[in-house]
């Protein structure tokens, strides 16, 4: 079973990271089709979060087709999400340390290095909808 | 509601109890003695016939028992002490009568059964310390006539019930009013001495018009039983009071005020001579006393006074719980 | 009226409208209009002294109001078993008798209330390993907190107001009280109003917020909605006429280049000189509570104004 961590400092709303939380147990197997969700009680009793942020994310995984409610039974998985194949993880992380020494090398810090990664991405989004 | 109160007092009221038991075999002892004593000595006189001055040369029971008998004047003033005034100031002063009145019980409920219970535990108790008094009082009171008397009339039938629900009322009134435990006590204890020293003095003689009878100085007038002497003394043939006999007098008639027939010679007073009684004759002695018939009407108004006063406090405890802001 | 969102009459658990309280000189609140709808759990944020405790002690019907009415769980706040019934007030002088066990509480509980769930106190009291045969003085504040809160609980209120509950509270206690609090609005059929003086505690396990300040009601609405409609604003330092007319400016602050206002939105901003973004609720509630500021604070939020 699944535990949930919110944290009250992040920038991200309780919610959401509910929400990211099943999906990165979904990726990394701890999840599976079939399994049962903590239910808004017990989640609220571990968090100690407003019972109807528990209900926004769950909400939120069900429109997505992720999870699916029964009525009286509870939550459960419906569908993983789609991911990237075996080895992407590894390869994508070693050519991501070569470009870091890289940056570095010509000069770059930490911050500089994220704020390109953000522009990279924003990018990406606004040709997708352009 | 009576659950929580029996819980929250059942120390004191465990305490009451065992004091009640101590003092009931106490004077249940000493008053058994104290019975089979007095018969004893009726008997005695009664052979001799001597039982005129029985009253004051028998004395019965103990010093002590009969010092701890007069301290009972005290007992009523307990319960305002250690059950009315700490009851409510406490529980406004911390805050918890906070914890009843947010479980489903309305203020006037939490009122009711409290000052009720309260009220009847001081009411039983008291009556079952007069009862006590009054039985234990027997003997000395045929013997002595002095019932009547404040300081005994205070300790026994039904006033001590009285005095026991005014001052648990005027604690609980005080507390309410007070909201503090310490200042709630001191005005309990204050109330209840000048109020009862008041009406003792002042209130008590004129329950009922006193009885004035004048009679000759040589036959004086002596009421039946235990009556209560309120004045008594002589008035000269003008009518106005001669001051009380402190030394040599004839009747009951000081020197210093004596008709000038009955002068007396310096060696010392003589037996007054002819001249001298017809002169006295115009003097008159006076008592002035509610007689001993009245006993229980006096016990009736009494309590009755107390009793009111009780019910006006328990008022004022119930209007200023159910209107202020708490 | 400030920050009063419209909701639907059935749906509300408290709704009151110009609600005052005087005291001889001293008001103490002052024409508070607020709705909490049902199911919320909200918090009661202001500075000491704003009218946070008059505030509770008039909806549980322990004060009477001296001006505006109000309609708590239905019906008019008084003393009557049907109303009390429905409303657990938690004082923050945590009223239990010290020395009486929190079993005799129990015990008082089952004999006072015509609803009462004494076997869900035990359990409560057992998760959190605190025994229930001690005197309840004997007990640390967290603790004692705790068992208050089983017992408030236990007689099934729709309605629980909870007075700086946690104010004494260490960080773990705190935690516990507010997961069981949660826990207990998750159950179904309870509103809660809490009152604080942190941000953090709300913003965790509140979703409605009503803010006191200088005896007046400030915000009072869903945390989301509030935060959805306010902004902040970034921009060089240049005339805000257009801004402040279009939108309800809550506060603005100058420096010699450039100025910054937190906005309540009323449409979208469009003035592409502003860079915007979103408000945190610490930061909200701050700027509101600003407000009535002491003359010395508000200029200290205008540095360099001198121009």
């Amino acid at each position: 079973m699944i535990s949930f961590r919110v944290d009250g400092r992040s920038v991200v709303p309780p919610y959401l990271q509910i929400v990211q939380q099943v999906k990165q147990a979904l990726r990394m197997g701890v999840l599976d089709v079939g399994d049962k969700l903590p239910t808004v009680r017990e989640v609220v009793a571990a968090t100690a979060i407003n019972p109807n942020t528990v209900l926004k994310a769950y909400r939120d995984l069900e429109r997505d087709g992720l999870v699916e409610a029964r009525a009286g039974h509870g939550t459960f998985v419906r569908h993983r999400p789609p991911g990237p194949p075996p080895g992407t993880h590894s390869r994508l992380g070693r050519s991501l340390i070569r470009w870091v020494a890289e940056a570095r090398e010509a000069g770059l810090d930490d911050e500089s290095m994220e704020s390109l990664l953000r522009v990279a991405l924003r990018a990406e989004t606004e040709e997708e909808t352009a | 509601m009576t659950w929580l109160v029996w819980r929250l007092h059942r120390t004191q009221l465990y305490i009451a109890a065992a004091l009640l038991a101590a003092l009931t075999v106490l004077l249940l002892v000493t008053g058994l003695q104290m019975a089979s004593q007095y018969h004893s000595a009726l008997a005695a006189c009664a052979a001799s016939h001597s039982c005129a001055n029985l009253a004051s040369t028998l004395f019965l029971g103990s010093h002590a028992v009969g010092f701890g008998v007069i301290m009972t004047l005290g007992v009523p003033a307990l319960f305002g002490l250690f059950w009315g005034a700490p009851l409510v100031a406490s529980e406004l002063e911390t805050g918890t009568s906070q914890f009843a009145w947010m479980q489903t019980v309305t203020r006037k409920h939490w009122l009711a059964v409290t000052a009720g219970w309260m009220l009847l535990a001081a009411a039983a108790w008291g009556g079952a310390v007069s009862g006590l008094v009054t039985w234990w009082s027997g003997p000395d009171n045929a013997l002595q006539l002095d019932q009547f008397k404040p300081g005994r009339f205070d300790i026994m039938g039904i006033v001590p019930v009285g005095y026991a629900l005014f001052a648990m009322a005027l604690g609980l009134c005080a507390g309410a009013l007070l909201r503090r435990t310490l200042p709630a006590l001191a005005v309990t204890l204050a109330g209840f001495i000048v109020v009862r020293a008041v009406i003792t003095v002042w209130l008590r003689p004129h329950y009922l018009s006193a009885v004035t009878v004048t009679y000759k100085l040589f036959s004086p007038f002596t009421p039946t039983g235990s009556y209560w002497q309120l004045a008594q003394g002589v008035l000269n043939p003008a009518g106005r009071l001669v001051p009380a006999a402190n030394g040599l007098a004839i009747d009951g008639v000081p020197v210093g005020s004596l008709p000038s027939a009955c002068a007396a010679p310096a060696s010392g007073l003589q037996p007054p001579g002819p001249a001298c009684r017809q002169a006295l004759a115009a003097f008159h002695g006076f008592i002035t006393y509610q007689p001993a018939s009245r006993y229980w009407a006096f016990q009736g108004i009494e309590f009755g006074i107390f009793a009111a006063l009780a019910t006006v406090l328990i008022a004022v405890t119930a209007v200023m719980l159910l209107r202020r802001d708490v | 009226m400030i920050g009063v969102q419209a909701v639907p009459e059935a749906a509300t658990a408290i709704r009151t409208i110009g609600l005052s309280k005087r005291y001889h000189r001293v008001t103490a609140l002052s024409e508070a209009t607020i709705t909490v709808p049902e199911g919320r759990i909200s918090a009661l944020i202001g500075p000491n002294g704003a009218g946070k405790t008059t505030l509770l002690r008039l909806l549980a019907g322990l004060t009477r109001p001296t001006g505006g009415e109000m309609t708590v769980n239905g019906g008019i706040p008084r003393q009557d078993p049907a109303f009390l019934a429905g409303i657990g007030f938690l004082a923050q002088e945590v009223p239990l008798y010290r020395r009486l066990s929190a079993e005799d509480h129990i015990r008082a509980g089952a004999h006072l209330n015509p609803c009462w769930d004494g076997v869900s106190v035990r359990e409560r009291l057992a998760a959190l390993a605190i025994p229930v045969d001690r005197a309840v003085g004997t007990l640390s504040g967290g603790q004692r907190a705790q068992v208050a809160l089983a017992l408030t609980l236990a007689k099934r209120p729709r309605l629980l107001l909870l007075d700086e509950p946690v104010a004494a509270l260490d960080p773990l206690a705190r935690r516990n009280f507010l997961a069981i609090l949660a826990d207990a609005v998750a159950a179904g059929g309870l509103t809660v109003v809490l009152s604080s003086h942190l941000v953090a505690d709300a913003e965790r396990v509140c979703d409605h917020i009503i803010m006191l300040a200088a005896s007046r009601v400030q915000l009072c609405g869903d945390i989301d909605t509030l935060l959805a409609e306010h902004q902040i604003l970034v921009g060089p330092r240049k005339d805000t006429s257009a801004i402040e007319r279009d939108h309800r400016v809550v506060q603005l602050t100058r420096t010699p280049r450039q100025v910054t206002m937190l906005v309540r939105r009323n449409g979208p901003v469009i003035d592409p000189a502003f860079a915007v973004s979103d408000v945190s609720l610490e930061e909200l509630v701050l700027a509101y509570m600003g407000q009535d500021a002491p003359p010395t604070l508000a200029r200290l939020t205008s540095i360099g104004d001198s121009e």
